[in-house]
């Protein structure tokens, strides 16, 4: 069950996504953008994910927000008259009917906390939670899943960051970060 | 129906996220608006898997308090997507600062016209 609380961070959210989309200042947009990251940090405790909401807090929220800032400091900020985005009917039109398509399957989905949906009834959740503490001696499930189960893909996900810091290298026409 | 609608709150959310990330890659011709746009798509799924390990009165996947527990496995597959986008995130924006440094600007219009008329 959703508590008013929970519902007002909901609306929090969409707003900012809505301020971001329609703020036509692109450091407006970005400030927005670090607020919306900030806030579904905060959904994410509510949800019972506290190392993805401080993953957000500090690579969504810290570092997105330096990366697009500096951005903005290398190029341009577009200078604006109006405060708001002329709203561009086409783009409007393909998402209302995306949401649309999606909304057809709301009812579909089990309701969000139920005990018997399917991931929580799943043998591999249930593995995870019975053995992790005993064979990896980590009592954090996520760190035991993310280091030890699944270190291949930990590892996978290093060999991105790496390749994305050399690609960068590379399209920036440098040698170092500096 | 309002009752089921309460309970399914956070997948409205989702679709709505996923709504708006569309409008801004569609919709916003600034290159950098897009790429936030890129990111509020990405949040939106991210939002659909959490919400999906979410159990009502279940405890954080942290073993040492007392059970039942939501399910860790989405939580580490959007850690590594987190941190994935980042890296996706950083690479975008260094193709916009070397489009800039070749046009002289990020709006998606200008920079076609700018490739026509070569």
């Amino acid at each position: 069950m959703t508590t008013p609380l929970e519902l007002g961070l909901l609306v929090f959210i969409l707003t900012c996504a809505v301020a971001t989309a329609l703020l036509r200042d692109v450091l407006g947009s970005i400030i927005a953008f670090s607020a919306y990251s900030l806030a579904i940090a905060v959904a994410w405790v509510f949800l019972r994910a506290p190392d993805v909401g401080l993953t957000e807090a500090a690579v969504g929220a810290g570092v997105m927000t330096v990366l697009f800032l500096l951005t903005i400091a290398k190029t341009v900020r577009p200078s604006s008259d109006r405060t708001l985005e002329r709203v561009d009917l086409p783009a409007l039109a393909v998402s209302v009917a995306l949401v649309a398509v999606l909304a057809t399957t709301l009812f579909a989905l089990p309701a969000a906390g139920a005990a018997d949906s399917a991931v929580a009834t799943d043998d591999v959740t249930a593995y995870y939670l019975d053995n992790a503490y005993e064979e990896t001696q980590v009592k954090n499930a996520v760190t035991a899943v993310l280091a030890a189960y699944r270190g291949f893909d930990t590892l996978g996900e290093a060999v991105v960051v790496y390749a994305a810091g050399v690609g960068l290298l590379v399209v920036l026409d440098r040698e170092v970060f500096a | 129906m309002i009752e089921a609608l309460a309970d399914r709150v956070y997948y409205l959310a989702v679709f709505l996220l996923l709504g708006v990330g569309t409008y801004m890659l569609i919709g916003n011709a600034n290159l950098v608006k897009k790429v936030i746009g890129m990111n509020i798509f990405q949040t939106g799924i991210f939002l659909f898997f959490i919400t999906a390990a979410y159990i009502d009165g279940a405890s954080p996947p942290l073993l040492s308090a007392p059970g039942p527990y939501v399910s860790p496995l989405p939580h580490v597959l959007i850690l590594t997507a987190i941190v994935v986008g980042v890296s996706l995130t950083a690479v975008a924006l260094g193709l916009i600062v070397r489009i800039y440094s070749e046009y002289g600007t990020l709006d998606e219009d200008a920079i076609a016209k700018v490739i026509a008329d070569e």
